[in-house]
């Protein structure tokens, strides 16, 4: 049951986190390294609006992820958009980027571990095990996001232009698909989902200015795994790798050591097996 | 005149694709443009409907090789060799690509939906929409496959369709009959006259001579970036040099 439990909320937050980081690199074929440093500002935004300005939860978390959008595009517009077609440059950008939120985190709120308290206390016992209001409700909300990614990309116009950009670029253009604009677009989403994962998980983790770069890797080996450029495989690749942590972590004595290597493992078995992923297109390029 | 081309050059790095090319086409004129490989037929396409500008601002911006586009290009009285690639469709200039490129993981009917994108009115796009099924009925038939798993001549028909959603004045087609079976480039052939005779003008590029001298009212013949000739389809034919050295006839 605890493996269930752990492997849904971890899978999800993965879910989010790496199909959040496929869509802005689908779209305008960016590698958005400090994706998941997003991620890390919103959970500090919560802890400082809720714990120090004592404001309603729902509110901070809304508030968070304003402001992480409002980062993310400022961030795309100044730092990321006059590089844009510079893969390697992007890569080092962002790269610095995610470095520079850790240390403004980490000279705000210091090195030491925050924690964010839970939206509603309590839990109630299934098969002898914990499980908390906080976590059911965070496992649902997740699904309801997702379930509304799912609607945007696949039934609103701006979905369409945004799987036509990230299929083919220059003919999404020959469509009057403005693909900056697009680009821009989905920037502000992608990084949106990044604030909202952390938003979310907040209340189920440990805050230090350090917590990026563990769902960085586990996010990276999920998009991977799942195939670049493929939110379908991204998703069921996410819960993969969040059961594998999941089973690693209570099956092996001190397993939590472990669940890093292991998804890793996996990531390279299917790289030398499938290099494409499990959903994968191989991308032909133009010309 | 639609459409007026005049001194057009294209340069990629030291190459030179296009150089000081000069055509129009009318209204209601099916024109083509053949020649051999190499020639810039696609390149002349895609400088018209913004794409060569499109790819110069991106190898500008990555610091790559660099792209010389020099000359004007008029669409209905207005110049719009300045304005980006996604305008350009909006003042009824389409390009219907060159590979037909459909979005091969959506499925038909999304393929169609993402050519009306610019259409704000949905009754207009229905009514478009119902227009190339009855263009292309099968379709309508595969409406909710995924475009990847058509055969070549039915994405073809898609790539077409597409190109038609976004409501052109101006069709330019980029060699639709490459690598189709004989029989399934004389029905694509086919349909490219049924749209002409819709009233819509189309500029074609072709390899396949000896058919579209029988369709198009115009023809130029392009070679090393330039017009080498042009005129109807008997009036070129009966140059013995250019039908032996350029048309390969």
């Amino acid at each position: 049951m605890n493996i269930i439990i752990t492997g849904l909320i971890t899978g999800s937050m993965l879910a989010l986190l790496a199909i959040s980081f496929s869509l802005i690199f689908g779209v305008a074929r960016i590698v958005n390294i400090a994706h998941t440093a997003f991620y890390m500002v919103a959970a500090y935004c919560i802890f400082s609006l809720t714990g120090k300005f004592g404001l309603n939860p729902v509110a901070g978390m809304m508030i968070a992820v304003v402001v992480v959008t409002v980062l993310g595009l400022l961030a795309y517009k100044f730092l990321i958009d006059p590089i844009r077609e510079h893969e390697a440059a992007v890569l080092i950008a962002t790269i610095a980027l995610a470095m520079i939120f850790q240390e403004a985190v980490m000279l705000i709120f210091t090195g030491d571990y925050r924690t964010v308290s839970a939206l509603i206390e309590g839990y109630f016992i299934v098969t002898g095990v914990k499980v908390f209001y906080q976590q059911v409700l965070t496992f649902g909300v997740v699904l309801v996001i997702l379930g509304i990614l799912w609607v945007l990309l696949m039934k609103t116009k701006l979905g369409l232009a945004i799987r036509s950009t990230a299929e083919d670029r220059e003919v999404a253009n020959l469509m009057g698909m403005n693909d900056s604009r697009l680009a821009m677009i989905t920037m502000g989403i992608s990084v949106a989902l990044a604030g909202f994962t952390g938003a979310v998980l907040a209340p189920l983790t440990v805050l230090s200015p350090y917590m990026w770069m563990e769902p960085l890797i586990m996010m990276m080996a999920v998009v991977v795994l799942g195939g670049l450029g493929s939110i379908k495989g991204s998703f069921v690749a996410a819960y993969i790798l969040g059961f594998t942590e999941a089973l690693v972590v209570f099956m092996i004595p001190k397993g939590a050591f472990l669940k890093g290597s292991v998804a890793l493992s996996i990531m390279i078995l299917v790289l030398l097996l499938r290099p494409e992923g499990l959903f994968g297109i191989s991308f032909e390029e133009e010309r | 005149m639609l459409l007026e081309i005049a001194h057009l050059t294209v340069r990629y790095e030291k190459a030179v694709l296009i150089n000081d090319l000069n055509l129009y086409v009318d209204t209601g004129e099916l024109v083509s443009l053949v020649g051999p490989n190499g020639a810039g037929k696609s390149t002349t396409l895609r400088a018209i409907s913004g794409l060569v500008a499109w790819e110069r601002e991106i190898k500008r911006r990555s610091a790559g090789s660099e792209i010389v586009l020099e000359g004007t290009v008029t669409f209905n009285g207005e110049r719009i060799d300045q304005i980006p690639a996604h305008e350009i469709v909006q003042r009824g200039l389409v390009l219907c690509p060159e590979r037909r490129r459909p979005f091969r993981e959506m499925t038909v009917l999304e393929n169609l939906l993402a050519g009306a994108y610019l259409q704000k009115d949905r009754q207009k796009c229905r009514e478009t929409l119902d227009k190339v099924y009855d263009l292309f009925p099968l379709l309508r038939h595969r409406s909710h496959q995924i475009a990847g798993t058509l055969s070549g001549g039915e994405q073809q028909m898609l790539a077409i369709g597409r190109a038609f959603m976004s409501d052109p004045k101006l069709l330019c087609i980029d060699e639709p009959s490459t690598g189709l079976a004989p029989l399934i480039r004389q029905e694509v052939f086919e349909k490219i006259s049924e749209i002409s005779r819709l009233g819509i003008t189309i500029l074609l590029v072709e390899q396949e001579v000896s058919v579209i001298f029988k369709m198009a009212s115009r023809n130029y013949v392009l070679s090393s970036g330039k017009i080498l000739a042009q005129g109807t389809g008997q009036q070129l034919l009966a140059d013995e040099v250019l039908r032996k050295t350029y048309l390969g006839l």
